[in-house]
């Protein structure tokens, strides 16, 4: 056994992220880790990585208890990891990523060998069969040569554990096939392999045995010779099933129209789907599937490359966020911090953001109409605020919630965009703005609404569209729809 | 404990307030006759003018995270134009209105540079200092433009109107104007929230670039309007005659950041931090203090002020 953990806990907020984790790794064996969004898999490899700590329970390394309380603790013992946005410096030659924070070879002390550095650099990748530039800047290397590089790293130091989270997010299928046959050589010699991915087919190709993850709790591992794909799918979910529809909803005419939109960094291949008036049209897909990409392109945030959007029926024209917030689409983005709040302001001037030229008069804000109207959105959404002046920051997380959707209200829109809306606020919050939507669709317009959390997904969207690998897949009516029918099409290669 | 913190509210609030009145008891008390009379307070007034005008550009541009450091420069290039053109005889509004026109065209151009490409202002505005140096060297042949110049140029920079120097006046005018502007305008406004997250104003659906623009401008406009000033002041105009402003309005936005609103940039937080570096230097001054001591100590106050800020809000180490 090279790595065992025992009731692992991490809390985050007093919410469980993993509780009570059991998890083994063997020697010289490919382990899958899969999971829905949010099971916990981060996490754990966060932990194992030594970049969170671990609130209780225990780490066995090869059988005697380890300590991993920072990154070179877990390095030393021979954890590598490798991510999935690469960790390579753009203007580094091979050579110099390499030997990122490892001692460099000296010439008497003082000037660094070059020559010698690059010969145990290329023995290492000739031991591994990866043939790679090295005298070119990393900027220049294609995505699975940069993925090549950083096993060269890892595998520089001797390596006996290498975490690849989600290694194959932004390859070609030929890409990641070079990716496989150095996982099997790495396999080869002996060194173990935990493999997180949302992607069946390579799970089942790759591994020897798969390990579950289901809300932060582990649910089973087993050997991946005596499992299918469904099997494995019922494994990670609760299987919720959406009530029936207790009266079947009436939805107007088409509100919002996306035909074949792609954007220009290639995230979003080709979505088309139409959200009607009336209706909460919830869109899901797994980490890294395009949902909040896609809305930044429907919004006009994100640089689109082709493909139309229509505001009812009407070509929305240049796609600029000023421009759709007048046509009257709002999105409401899922990094608050980042993208929704201006920090530095306070809870009425938030509020008004989007709306100041309504308050002013040749360029001079009308203050007193200013306060009123957002005195008139603290109280209809009941934020908690010591009154309109209060820095923003000083809200809770629910509340600062709510000051982007009085934000977003006050426009008035026609088409609600929200992205992840629920994320980090209380149950309660939770539940009000989940009455928000439905009251803002049951007054006439269109609610797109994008959910990791499927349960969530299931309780609230009238329809529910799936997405993967940037592209719109099936179109769920939410009446009756389990877990596992969505999940088994998110996850259909 | 409790007492401990509402010290540390107290002086991150008030403590450069507070610092520059203890620098004027200072004076007053170390050199009373010379320092504390009505004559002298109206003469730091006009000091500082020129100081505060310059200062207000450079707030604008330092409220939406960016900075212009070609301030200098555009003093320098506005009032060697305005003199050149005095000197020729050109109707006295075209000499004030022309050069501040001019760089109020520059500043959207080191504007669209900085939002088109995306090129850090830092370098846009140094390289459009150097060319705007090169130029105005250029346009002068180096030289001092100081012979016939007309009295008429000269007027606005030295007369006074019920003893208050014209200049102070212009001074009062703007700073209230664009304190008005940043705080009771859509325009002021977006300016703040593009400084504070422009990610999330993009989103909220404010134009950044052309509010960034503006900015950038504006603040061209105002150093020009600064060197065309300064040479009505000196009755003179030096191709580099600006060139020192341009430190000196960013120490007085700097102290400003620390004055009413925390870290944040404000126009009467500016008006304060160059008050503080007037009568600093008018003080010392008085007391025969040679200029080195003066530098010396205007940049450890600037240093101390900026210190006292962060460990009131924590933010130390």
């Amino acid at each position: 056994m090279l790595l065992q953990t025992k009731k692992l806990c991490k809390q985050f907020g007093g919410i469980y992220a993993l509780k009570d984790i059991d998890f083994e790794i063997e020697n010289g064996e490919v382990l899958g880790l899969v999971g829905e969004n949010g099971a916990g898999k981060s996490t754990l490899i966060k932990i194992l990585t030594g970049v969170y700590r671990l609130d209780s329970g225990e780490i066995l390394w090869e059988g005697n208890p380890a300590e991993i309380h920072n990154p070179c603790q877990s390095r030393d013992l021979g954890i590598n990891v490798i991510h999935q946005d690469r960790n390579l410096v753009p203007s580094f030659n091979g050579i110099e990523n390499v030997f990122l924070g490892l001692p460099y070879e000296k010439k008497g002390g003082v000037a660094v060998d070059w020559k010698k550095m690059k010969q145990r650099v290329t023995a290492v990748m000739e031991e591994l069969g990866i043939d790679i530039d090295l005298n070119i800047p990393a900027a220049l290397l294609t995505p699975p040569q940069k993925t090549m590089l950083e096993i060269v790293r890892a595998m520089m130091t001797r390596s006996r554990l290498l975490i690849l989270d989600e290694p194959t997010a932004s390859l070609t299928d030929r890409e990641a096939e070079m990716l496989f046959e150095t996982i099997e050589g790495l396999k080869k010699k002996g060194t173990s392999i935990l493999y997180v991915t949302h992607r069946m087919d390579e799970i089942f190709r790759l591994t020897d045995r798969i390990t579950v993850f289901k809300n932060g709790q582990l649910v089973n591992t087993v050997q991946t010779a005596d499992v299918n794909k469904e099997q494995i799918i019922s494994m990670m979910t609760d299987n919720w099933v959406s009530e029936k529809m207790k009266t079947a909803r009436q939805f107007g005419g088409s509100r919002l129209d996306v035909a074949h939109l792609s954007s220009r960094d290639g995230i979003i291949k080709d979505a088309s789907f139409n959200a009607r008036a009336g209706e909460i049209l919830g869109i899901f897909g797994l980490g890294g599937s395009g949902r909040t990409e896609l809305l930044e392109c429907v919004y006009g945030h994100r640089s689109v490359a082709g493909g139309t959007v229509a505001i009812d029926h009407k070509p929305v024209g240049k796609a600029s966020p000023a421009n759709s917030l007048k046509q009257g689409v709002v999105l409401i983005s899922e990094d608050r911090r980042g993208k929704a709040l201006v920090g530095s302001l306070n809870v009425k001037q938030n509020i008004v953001l989007s709306t100041i030229d309504h308050y002013a008069r040749f360029g001079v804000v009308d203050e007193k109409k200013e306060v009123s109207d957002a005195r008139d959105q603290i109280d209809r959404l009941s934020i908690k605020t010591e009154g309109p002046k209060q820095p923003v920051l000083q809200l809770s997380g629910g509340n600062q919630q709510k000051v982007v959707f009085a934000k977003a209200l006050l426009s008035e829109p026609k088409v609600l965009l929200c992205d992840e809306p629920t994320q980090a606020v209380d149950v309660k919050t939770r539940q009000e703005i989940h009455k928000l939507l439905r009251k803002r669709a049951d007054d006439g317009n269109a609610v797109v609404f994008v959910s990791s959390d499927l349960k969530e997904m299931l309780e609230v969207a009238d329809n529910v569209l799936i997405m993967a690998g940037g592209k719109t897949k099936e179109l769920f009516a939410n009446d009756g729809l389990t877990a596992e029918q969505v999940l088994a099409c998110c996850y259909a290669d | 404990m409790d007492k401990n913190r509402k010290l540390a509210d107290f002086m991150r609030a008030y403590g450069t307030i507070f610092a520059g009145i203890i620098i004027v008891i200072a004076f007053s008390i170390l050199s009373f006759d010379a320092f504390f009379t009505f004559g002298n307070f109206i003469n730091i007034t006009r000091q500082i003018s020129l100081l505060v005008v310059i200062a207000l550009g450079a707030t604008l541009v330092m409220s939406v995270e960016e900075f212009d450091l070609s301030v200098g420069a555009m003093a320098s290039l506005g009032g060697v134009v305005a003199a050149r053109m005095a000197v020729s005889g050109m109707p006295m509004l075209l000499c004030f209105v022309f050069p501040v026109a001019i760089c109020f065209v520059i500043g959207l151009l080191n504007g669209w540079i900085v939002t088109k490409f995306r090129v850090l202002s830092f370098i846009t505005t140094l390289a459009m200092s150097t060319i705007l140096g090169g130029f105005t060297f250029w346009f002068t042949g180096g030289a001092t433009i100081f012979e016939n110049i007309p009295r008429s140029f000269t007027f606005i920079g030295t007369k006074s109107l019920f003893s208050l120097p014209l200049l102070s006046l212009i001074m009062i005018f703007l700073t209230v104007l664009f304190w008005f502007v940043m705080r009771h305008t859509s325009f002021g406004r977006k300016l703040y929230a593009i400084g504070g997250n422009e990610t999330a104003s993009q989103i909220s659906g404010i134009p950044v670039t052309f509010h960034k623009n503006m900015a950038f401008a504006l603040c061209a406009a105002l150093a020009a309007l600064t060197g065309v000033l300064m040479a009505s002041r000196l009755g003179s105009a030096h191709p580099t005659g600006g060139d020192g402003l341009f430190l000196q309005a960013y120490a007085a936005a700097f102290l400003g950041r620390t004055v009413f609103k925390e870290g944040v940039p404000n126009i009467w937080g500016t008006f304060v931090g160059a008050a503080i570096l007037g009568i600093l230097a008018n003080g010392l001054t008085i007391m025969q203090v040679p200029t080195f001591m003066q530098d010396l100590l205007t940049g450890c106050i600037i240093i101390l002020a900026v210190v006292v800020q962060k460990i009131g809000r924590g933010d130390a180490k």
